[in-house]
């Protein structure tokens, strides 16, 4: 392979990178950007009522290090996303292969309808989430018709409720990264493990699981990644009582108007998420290997 | 099958569960198509049988049926006089070569070797000790640690093999195991194989579409068209006697030529031509040689009993083991195949083609 | 801080005839200004604070203004339009902003609003004298509200009638508080510290105790879209609120929102009128200003939404008054709250409700 790059001649070469000259320049413009603005922001001052003025200053860092409340976030961040995205993934996975697999004529539809809540606004999904799991919900309403409960339970503003909400806006992401990655599953090798001797479950467990490892590994990620950045989900079903590092930004950007506070919480996010990301890489290429 | 008394004895030790395969109106029908109809084959223990014929006639659909993998709609598979038609296919102890190999990529060769053993509950140490001399049998020692996408397409296609005989199994399947391969691979593969089923004497049956392969390696060919079977029997039979017009057509070279019905007897070019065959009674009939068959004379040669039929040569096409002579007859264009040695009729020469009644087949003229 | 309202806006159409032609009669007192002309761009609350502030505010101006023509932009929470004014710091695009009084407060120790005198704005001469404190030299009050007790009035009996009825057993999971960073959270934490014998300048100590027992009644810390949606969709009994936003949602649902101001007590929530240092068109937007401090206008907007009026002479209607923080009885159960001085504490207050009150159960 880098054998083959070093002969490219450099005409070649050239012509790529002006391929994807747009692209650095659209991402440069709204992504690099705005980082740098971030960065910068993050060194600012903020008084003591509030008022922001420029500095080149550590004391915002300072001050959110210092606060056990910030490591405290960062686990209910971190926990939260991993929890919601394992459920997406057991919950995404055999509905993935089902429309993986499927001969259906109505496949395309299936695998519409299986991603139609992305097209649905979150703020939309999660009132309906308040209408199944609300104190006067669907669920406390029959589990106290039933007379099995005589109080509503608690299924929402908490961190379950937003741990299912979350993981049910997931859900679209997982089945389209898992339909990408079963690309590489060979229905010919579980045949193969079935004419062996298999069945179904050690198939599954042999032949298909394994396969599909690398589409468990980029759905994951990816979904981690959004959920460490879900903020409608959280904010509207976390009542007030989860505090994560998404809504934390939020609140110190649109509630307190402290931008330094702000941009020093988001960059501590995005060096989190990149270490995260970073550590996931390293030990799924070392399980690889 | 007569083989020598020790190879026998070597073959008996190795597959105690020998099988006969019985087919009893297979079938299988998707909506309105219908990909496999009224199937019907036996096959005796440690024979080897080809299911031949082109893409689509429905000899792929047979053998996954057969396995399991695909469930019958009407018909019966029978093992040992055994139904198996509902036993789901990890119960089957079929060995299936996939046309792809279907490897286990993320197992070792060993790994793959091993998973029917595994499955089978096999200890490890006994599974070791066979995993070992199935890789051996396939002269695949060393590579057992290997992973698939480090092993050459020959040596996947061993390891396939290897999986496959690892189990015992009843029934040998193999699904166009060789098409992957290149020409040279190809032909030394299919010697290994057959070597390999006949020291096993296990019952395969292959799928394949190339003629080649099914000739040299089966005791006996099935050539399948269109979801049945046009004809099953050895392949010197389906060679020179080729039941239908399919299977000559689709078996061997054949030159065929346009031939016509008089109160004398049947007309090729205008002039009398015999068969020792029976002619069917459609009105429009064609003549079926094979060029190989046919003799290249001098112009005036006297044919006696045999069909003869004069022409120009018009070129010479040298294909490496033969040479093809095309020559220019009242009844149409007729290609000879020589074997090149002696001398040769050149372009213009007038020319003689002679053949024998026994190796002339006539069939019905194939609706336009 | 207000949230955006779900509840369109269906007052009386009468009542605004009424209030627009009064407006009228006192028109020709501007006439001389029609020197003044050009666009200003107004930036404040969406939803029917805006509706209403065109009809009250806006539109007469623009009568006594011709030559004025005023765009209103919808620009969010206070801190959002704080926002904005950073970002455009260089070239304002705004030229008046109307927004909660912490946030103007931060905007005016950035230097980001320019000053406003009784010079150029007679009616500055006109406001209570801590409604022009509130601004210093910058832009004074504007409007008053004071934070409320909404409760279902067709679901809870017996009605509640004070702070302290928060506490009672029947509303478990009944209640709707929104707690700090939001506003509401820290005038909360002001009332409940006085309703419990303490004082939060010193500290809330008694306060933060007496909340954390109301932990296990609150159902959420952070209704949405807001706490009157919460009572009229029958998911809370309780909410806190504010005011001018509550009367109103109270009159459209026909009194099915009851609206309780505390007897122990309750906090103004301030919005001041600023104008951005290097606004485009300042002269016009002084003019605005100084009509929107003027009686005319405060009157009309105060009958229209009831937020007390920031202009002493004010002639507003009793009935109007009654309902606002701005008469006599309900002015004496203020507790002086200075918005300066609880930035300061703001994350403090924060940090308490979630260790102590929020994570209780």
């Amino acid at each position: 392979m880098s054998g083959r790059q070093r002969e490219q001649p450099l005409r070649g070469r050239l012509t790529g990178l002006a391929l994807i000259a747009p692209a650095l320049v659209l991402l440069g413009a709204i992504y690099l950007w705005p980082m740098l603005g971030l960065g910068r922001m993050a060194f600012n001052e903020t008084g003591s009522t509030g008022a922001m003025a420029p500095a080149l200053s550590l004391a915002t860092f300072r001050s959110l290090f210092e606060d056990p409340f910030t490591l405290e976030t960062t686990w209910n961040s971190v926990w939260l996303s991993f929890v919601a995205t394992l459920l997406a993934l057991v919950l995404a996975y055999p509905l993935a292969l089902f429309l993986h697999r499927t001969q259906s004529r109505f496949r395309s539809l299936l695998t519409v309808l299986a991603v139609a809540p992305m097209l649905v606004s979150g703020v939309v999904r999660v009132f309906g989430w308040l209408a199944l799991l609300g104190d006067r919900g669907l669920i406390n309403a029959a589990l106290m018709g039933s007379g099995l409960t005589a109080q509503p339970t608690r299924l929402v503003y908490n961190y379950f409720g937003v741990t299912l909400g979350l993981a049910e806006s997931l859900m679209p992401y997982m089945i389209l990264a898992l339909l990408a990655g079963f690309g590489r599953l060979d229905r010919a090798c579980e045949e193969a493990a079935a004419t062996l001797g298999a069945p179904p479950w050690r198939v599954f467990l042999r032949v298909t699981l394994p396969l599909t490892v690398p589409a468990i590994v980029l759905g994951f990620l990816l979904c981690f990644v959004l959920a460490m950045s879900a903020y409608i989900t959280p904010k509207l079903l976390g009542g007030g009582r989860v505090f994560l590092l998404a809504t934390e930004i939020f609140d110190h950007a649109i509630t307190n108007a402290n931008w330094p506070a702000a941009a020093a919480l988001a960059l501590y996010t995005l060096v989190l998420v990149l270490l995260l990301v970073a550590a996931y890489a390293a030990l799924t290429r070392r399980a690889e290997a | 099958m007569e083989q020598p008394l020790a190879a026998r004895n070597h073959q008996c030790a190795l597959t105690r569960r020998m099988s006969h395969l019985t087919l009893n109106r297979l079938s299988k029908r998707y909506g309105e198509t219908v990909a496999v109809a009224d199937v019907s084959l036996s096959v005796a223990r440690g024979e080897s049988v080809a299911l031949l014929g082109p893409s689509g006639c429905g000899k792929t659909t047979t053998l996954r049926m057969i396995a399991g993998l695909i469930q019958p709609s009407a018909g019966a598979i029978e093992v040992l006089g055994v139904d198996v038609t509902q036993v789901p296919a990890h119960r089957r102890n079929m060995g299936y070569v996939f046309q792809s190999y279907a490897l286990f990529p993320h197992m070792s060769v060993a790994a793959n070797v091993g998973f029917g053993l595994d499955e089978r509950g096999v200890g490890r140490s006994e599974r070791d000790r066979r995993v070992a001399a199935a890789l051996s049998q396939v002269r695949l020692e060393g590579l057992s640690a290997r992973k698939p996408r480090e092993l050459s397409g020959g040596q996947q296609q061993r390891v396939a093999l290897a999986r496959a005989l690892v189990i015992e199994p009843d029934v040998l399947l193999l699904d166009e195991s060789l098409s992957n391969l290149d020409a040279r691979l190809r032909d030394a593969m299919r010697l290994e194989i057959r070597d390999l089923q006949r020291s096993l004497g296990i019952t395969t049956l292959f799928v394949t579409h190339d003629q080649t392969e099914a000739l040299t390696l089966c005791d006996r060919i099935a050539v399948m068209h269109a979801g049945r079977v046009e004809q099953i029997a050895d392949p010197v039979t389906i060679y020179e006697r080729p039941a239908s017009r399919f299977v000559a057509e689709f078996v061997g070279r054949s030159v065929v030529l346009p031939v016509e019905r008089s109160e004398a007897g049947l007309v090729l070019g205008g002039r009398p031509v015999r068969t020792a065959h029976p002619v069917p009674e459609s009105r429009a009939l064609e003549l079926f040689l094979r060029p190989q068959r046919i003799a290249l004379a001098g112009p005036e040669t006297e044919a006696g009993a045999h069909n003869r039929l004069g022409g120009v040569v018009r070129s010479h096409v040298f294909v490496g083991d033969r040479l093809e002579v095309l020559v220019d007859t009242q009844a149409g264009r007729v290609t000879v195949e020589t074997s090149g040695a002696g001398a040769v009729a050149q372009p213009g020469d007038a020319v003689s083609l002679i053949w024998s009644p026994s190796d002339t087949l006539v069939f019905a003229r194939a609706a336009p | 801080m207000q949230s955006i309202p779900p509840l369109s806006s269906r007052l009386s159409r009468r009542r605004f005839l009424a209030a627009s032609s009064a407006l009228a009669l006192s028109g020709p007192a501007f006439a001389q200004n029609a020197s003044v002309s050009g666009q200003i761009t107004l930036m404040a609350y969406a939803g029917i604070f805006q509706d209403n502030y065109i009809r009250t505010v806006v539109e007469p101006f623009q009568r006594a203004f011709p030559n004025v023509k005023v765009n209103y932009t919808a620009g969010g929470t206070s801190a959002q339009m704080l926002g904005t004014i950073r970002a455009q710091k260089a070239d304002p695009q705004v030229d008046i902003v109307i927004f909660d009084v912490s946030t103007s407060g931060i905007g005016n120790a950035e230097g980001l609003f320019s000053r406003i005198t009784p010079e150029e704005a007679p009616s500055l001469a006109e406001l209570y004298p801590e409604a022009r404190a509130v601004g210093g030299p910058f832009g004074p009050a504007v409007t008053y509200d004071h934070l409320v007790l909404v409760f279902d009035r067709q679901n809870l009996t017996p009605p509640l009638t004070k702070l302290a009825d928060l506490w009672r057993p029947d509303l478990r999971g009944l209640l709707a508080i929104s707690a700090p960073p939001n506003i509401q959270g820290l005038a909360m934490t002001a009332m409940v510290t006085k309703m419990a014998g303490g004082d939060h300048v010193r500290s809330i100590d008694p306060g933060i105790s007496k909340l954390r027992e109301l932990a296990p009644s609150i159902q959420t810390y952070d209704p949405n879209p807001d706490g009157y949606t919460l009572i009229l969709n029958g998911i809370v009994r309780v909410a806190t609120g504010w005011n001018a936003r509550a009367q109103l949602y109270s009159d459209e649902t026909n009194g099915r929102l009851g609206v309780v101001l505390p007897p122990e007590g309750s906090v103004f929530q301030i919005n001041t009128i600023n104008i951005p240092e290097g606004a485009k068109n300042r002269a016009a937007a002084v003019a605005f200003v100084n009509y929107a401090l003027s009686r005319a206008a405060q009157k009309a907007f105060t009958e229209r939404m009831f937020y007390a009026p920031t202009n002493a002479q004010a002639d507003v209607a009793p009935a109007a008054l009654a309902r606002t923080a701005a008469s006599a009885e309900n002015r004496a159960r203020m507790i002086p709250v200075d918005w300066a001085e609880i930035a300061k504490v703001r994350d403090q207050w924060n940090n308490r409700w979630r260790r102590e009150i929020i994570s209780a159960r």
